[in-house]
């Protein structure tokens, strides 16, 4: 087995450009578990532990989260705690803190999991990607790198260096759902984030990706109950939902309303 | 055969200081399981050994037909069915298993094996072997096995000459029961009952007059899933032959009972086989009896060498599961509380094998019953097969899905007289001197204590508002009748070698040992040294499963204590435990003491969600004296950890009879973040006797927590109380069950 150790963004996505079937491995807390399960395979691996200008975090006006930034730096952080409290919560809410002390912006975003809280968060906050290549550098919106179960807009040889996350001008509320253990992954997973006016309502670990519908959004009457109810219902009626261990199908779609409603309630408050 | 390698295994060797988990909090400064000092099964190596990997059957019920091996490697050895044709059958309570199978019975029943230079080498072989099939009708629901015409799992039925069959198997013939257990208090006895297997709503019983007295009655059905072990450390086994004798490193708890297994298996005498036990990182019930044991042994036999073999954590979740059951209850009272009878009907899905599951069914009956008086009681267990994975020892051993049944509906109870439910519990508790169902006389009865205690942490207030709150107490018996050997050996050093074959599961029994013989002997703690098990070395023991083993040992090493004093060099313990049930009448001596607690919860329930939040967890076990204080509040923690998984999340789900969640990330257990609000106590009374605590406080843990969720309307049946079974449980609701089938 084969460790590259590269130590700048030009080196990875040159070793990644020559050796495609060369694993990118950032916290290795999910590719490990896919290891460990025999469902990933490869002599040869890329790690990122040694690229230091992929840990960097910069929060002087939006805030940029290098792509192995951790979980826990994110939770932790008093600027991110104090200007974007949603994203921190929403990153506090991942498993425990052995997991968090690993986990990393970019793993959670290229591994495409549905069934985790990040996404729907950053989301709602209109983060954008930045994402290299031996072609050049290009720029995401999150809202369509992820596109299915485990599956995102990347080219094979691409590489998340950061995720930009705008400062925002209203509050953030993340509110997860457990249904099993405290350490479980999210039952489902809902932002809201108000900008300006308006609202950005994202549901995720329902389906095969986060949902987000700006139509349905633009009806809302901050801190009306009754608005706040028909959103909810509304982003229930037009998912379509999973069924697994952690509920059905059907128990999703009547939780989403109550979360949905709760979260506008939240940041109306 | 190879020659015995030179090597370190526990009991070989001279004697060492006990080091072994817990030596932490009084024997050493660090915990050795931190440092990595214990040497575990998994860690334990025959040098030259070849590697084992299992095949196992991918349909649930069939025949297979053949299998293309092609593709192995010349080096590889390959052992089907007709390696096995010279060895014994087996099964600790019924002979119903073979080693290697051409019938398979349950998705995942081992029908072959590959054994190859390395632990890689062995999984790709394992990879490349094809299996034909012939599949026939499965069936997986208990109820559903019971059913008229249900097909058959075993054509007939079997018997076990092992010591762990202590009862008399009663199999009905032309059904899937291979055992049915009863209880008949006095009036009740020496009716001509009809032998057929009731279902659930079967208006007919025979004994319904034993309700005559009754002004109200309760009766429901309850069900409780198939759960896993989740022990840390894996099933590892190693075995060779040394001139004609078979040894046997391996992780179990019932170090004797598989020696006489594998002896029986291969046509050996017991002293040909010996059996190492060394620290074991967790059992919980699955590492009892025959696991991987006797397949690893035949291939040494076939390979002439050493062989290892270790299961990967999804064949771990299969090897043996507790037992999924459907409880049907029926209890009743006059106006004034006081309870009349009860009738319980217990249906215990053993799985593919019996198992002990014949063991699991009578305790599932009579725990059901409950510290009360009654005028009559009537049991009725059965032990099932199905095409599901076999169910085993688990930790709380039947009584969990018996309680989780009988201690809502006691609550149910309360609700329909008006009567406070912890009042209507004391008004009817069994004191000292009152008698059992079973006819035995209760000794050091607690359960007012007990019931006091767990009411007083929840702020139970008499007849005050009770949302929220739930109060339950229990019984649960030890393995009756079962025997305890140990020997204390004086060694030339001045030292005190302790011999014996309580197992250390991580549950800290060496420590316990340390503890007691420096007691009994009135020497220092770093004066005694304790054995690993191993058949070579130390006497006989029953087993270490049911929290008998501080109770029976402890006895048996102050027997053997003073024998050394009279004797000088070796003292020898004995103490044995007589007793077991009738299995027609239930009655005899259940339980030569009883393990009795009691436990509390307090909490909210989301209305909307249906999410179940805690503020208060309690438990209270009844321990006599306590030897180790920190060792004993670890086990009733433990124990409540499991209770609370087992009430609110663990769920082993099948699709097919094939198991959708083998792993951690599907099936969850509780974590460290889901216990904050677990409080509890070890209950000693002055000049008490020794009691085990070790399960005492799984099966109170469910109910608890049901009878407080209860209060908010949401009366839930099944296990576990998902938040979408709550919601289910009150809105009526159809969520559908998460993926797969309910095996119910
Ligand atoms: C026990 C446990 C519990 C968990 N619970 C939760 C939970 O509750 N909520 C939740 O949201 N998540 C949960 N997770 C998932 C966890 O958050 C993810 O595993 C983690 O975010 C992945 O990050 P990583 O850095 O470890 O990724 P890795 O495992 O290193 O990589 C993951 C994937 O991303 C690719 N990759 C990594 N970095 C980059 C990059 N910069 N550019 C391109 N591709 C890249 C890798 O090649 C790989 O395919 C849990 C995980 C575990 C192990």
């Amino acid at each position: 087995m084969t460790w590259h150790l590269p130590t700048s963004v030009d080196d990875v996505v040159r070793t990644r450009a020559e050796r495609p079937e060369a694993p990118i491995v950032a916290g290795g807390t999910f590719l490990g578990i896919l290891v460990r399960q025999g469902l990933v395979e490869a002599d040869e691996w890329i790690s990122l532990q040694r690229v230091t200008e992929l840990t960097r975090m910069h929060s002087a006006g939006d805030l940029s989260v290098g792509a192995m930034v951790t979980h826990r730096r994110l939770e932790l952080d008093d600027t991110v705690r104090t200007i974007w409290p949603g994203v921190a919560a929403a990153f506090k809410a991942v498993a425990s803190p052995r997991v968090r002390n690993r986990a990393t912006m970019g793993g959670v975003l290229a591994d495409a999991d549905y069934a985790s809280d990040p996404p729907s968060m950053l989301v709602a906050s209109n983060a954008v990607a930045e994402i290299a290549s031996v072609r050049g550098t290009r720029r995401v919106p999150v809202e369509d790198l992820i596109i299915g179960h485990y599956s995102t807009s990347m080219e094979e040889d691409e590489l998340i260096t950061r995720v930009v996350v705008p400062r925002p001008t209203g509050a953030a509320v993340y509110r997860k759902l457990r249904t099993r253990s405290q350490e479980d992954r999210p039952a489902s997973s809902v932002a809201a984030v108000v900008h300006g006016e308006t609202v950005r309502v994202v549901v995720g670990a329902v389906s095969d990706r986060p949902y987000h519908f700006a139509d349905v959004c633009s009806q809302w009457r901050p801190g009306d109950l009754d608005s706040a109810r028909e959103i909810g219902e509304e982003y229930a009626s037009r998912i379509d939902y999973i069924d697994d261990n952690r509920g059905s199908a059907a128990y999703r779609r009547h939780v989403v309303g109550v979360e949905v409603r709760r979260a506008l309630m939240a940041v109306a408050r | 055969m190879t020659q015995r390698a030179d090597q370190t295994r526990p009991g070989d060797g001279p004697a060492r200081a006990y080091d072994g988990p817990g030596a932490s909090s009084a024997v050493r400064g660090i915990n050795p399981r931190i440092t990595a000092q214990i040497s575990y099964s998994i860690d334990s190596t025959i040098p030259g050994e070849w590697h084992l990997r299992i095949i196992r059957s991918a349909i649930p019920a069939g025949r297979v037909t053949g299998f293309q091996t092609a593709l192995l490697d010349d080096d590889v050895i390959f052992l089907t069915a007709d390696d096995v044709s010279d060895l014994n059958t087996f099964g600790c309570q019924i002979a119903d298993q073979v080693v290697l199978t051409r019938e398979p019975k349950f998705v995942g029943d081992a029908i072959a094996a590959v054994v190859a230079p390395t632990a890689r080498d062995a999984r790709v072989a394992a990879s490349l072997v094809e299996v034909d099939y012939e599949a026939v009708p499965s069936v997986f629901g208990e109820m559903d096995a019971i059913a008229p015409g249900a097909q058959l799992v075993h054509a007939k039925h079997y018997t076990s000459e092992s010591d762990s069959a202590y009862f008399d198997m009663r199999p009905q013939d032309g059904t899937n029961v291979c055992h049915r257990f009863r209880i008949r208090t006095p009036a009740l006895q020496g009716r001509d009952e009809p032998e057929v297997v009731p279902h659930l709503d079967d208006p007919d019983d025979a004994l319904a007059d034993a309700f005559a007295d009754a002004d109200v009655i309760v009766d429901e059905v309850f069900h409780t899933p198939a759960a896993a072990h989740v022990p840390m450390e894996p099933h590892a086994t190693n075995a060779q032959w040394v001139d004609g004798r078979l040894e046997v490193t391996t992780g179990t708890q019932t170090p004797f009972n598989m020696r006489q297994d594998l002896a029986h298996i291969f046509g050996l005498a017991a002293e040909d086989v010996r059996v190492v036990v060394p620290f074991m990182g967790g059992a919980f019930g699955a590492k009892t009896f025959i696991r991987t044991e006797a397949i690893t042994a035949l291939a040494a036999r076939k390979a002439g060498r050493p062989v290892r073999c270790v299961l990967d954590r999804d064949e771990v979740f299969n090897e043996v599961t507790r037992h999924p059951s459907t409880v049907r209850i029926k209890l009743g009272a006059k106006r004034d509380g006081t309870f009349v009878a009860k009738r319980i009907w217990a249906y215990v899905n053993t799985g593919a094998y019996a198992d002990c599951g014949p063991g699991v069914a009578q305790k599932m009956g009579y725990a059901g019953v409950g510290p009360y008086r009654f005028d009559h009681v009537a049991v009725d267990s059965y032990c099932i097969y199905t095409n599901l994975p076999p169910g085993g020892a688990f930790r709380g051993y039947g009584a969990m899905q018996s309680i989780w049944a009988a201690e809502r509906v006691v609550d149910m109870m309360a609700d329909k007289l008006g009567i406070d439910a912890v009042e209507l519990r004391r008004q009817n508790l069994l004191h000292e001197g009152d008698t059992f169902c079973t006819g035995e006389v209760m000794h050091d009865a607690r359960f007012e204590e007990l019931l006091d205690d767990a009411a007083a942490a929840v702020g139970w207030e008499k007849d005050g508002d009770r949302r929220g709150k739930g109060v339950v107490v229990i019984l649960k018996g030890m393995q009756t009748p079962s025997k305890a050997e140990a020997r204390i050996e004086l060694l030339p050093d001045g030292r005190y070698e302790v011999q014996a074959a309580t197992a250390d599961i991580g549950q800290g029994a060496g420590e316990m040992l340390t503890r007691l013989a420096a007691e009994y002997l009135k020497v220092e703690v770093d004066q005694v040294v304790v054995c690993a098990p191993d058949t070579d070395r130390v006497p006989y023991d029953t087993r270490t499963t049911s929290s008998r083993s501080t109770h029976m040992m402890s006895r048996a090493l102050a027997d053997a204590a003073r024998d050394l004093q009279v004797h000088g060099t070796i003292g020898h313990g004995y103490v044995s435990n007589d007793g077991g049930l009738d299995p027609d009448t239930g009655q005899g001596i259940a339980s030569s003491h009883w393990h009795q607690g009691s436990a509390s919860a307090e909490l909210e329930v989301d209305d909307e969600t249906g999410i179940i939040s805690l503020s208060t967890l309690y438990a209270c076990s009844y321990a006599g004296k306590v030897i180790n204080k920190h060792g004993a509040e670890l086990q009733n923690e433990g124990s409540m950890i499991l209770g609370l998984g087992t009430a609110l999340f663990e769920e082993l789900q099948y699709t097919e009879g094939q198991m959708t969640n083998p792993n951690l990330s599907d099936y969850n257990i509780a974590s460290a973040l889901d216990v904050a609000s677990i409080r509890h106590r070890v209950m000693e009374v002055p000049g008490g006797e020794v009691h085990g605590l070790g399960e005492t406080a799984v099966p109170p843990v469910p109910p608890a927590i049901g009878n407080a969720v209860a209060t908010f309307g949401y009366d839930v049946r099944d296990l576990p109380m998902t938040p979408e079974r709550v919601l289910a449980a009150r809105l009526g609701d159809t969520f559908q069950s998460p993926t797969g089938e309910d095996p119910q």
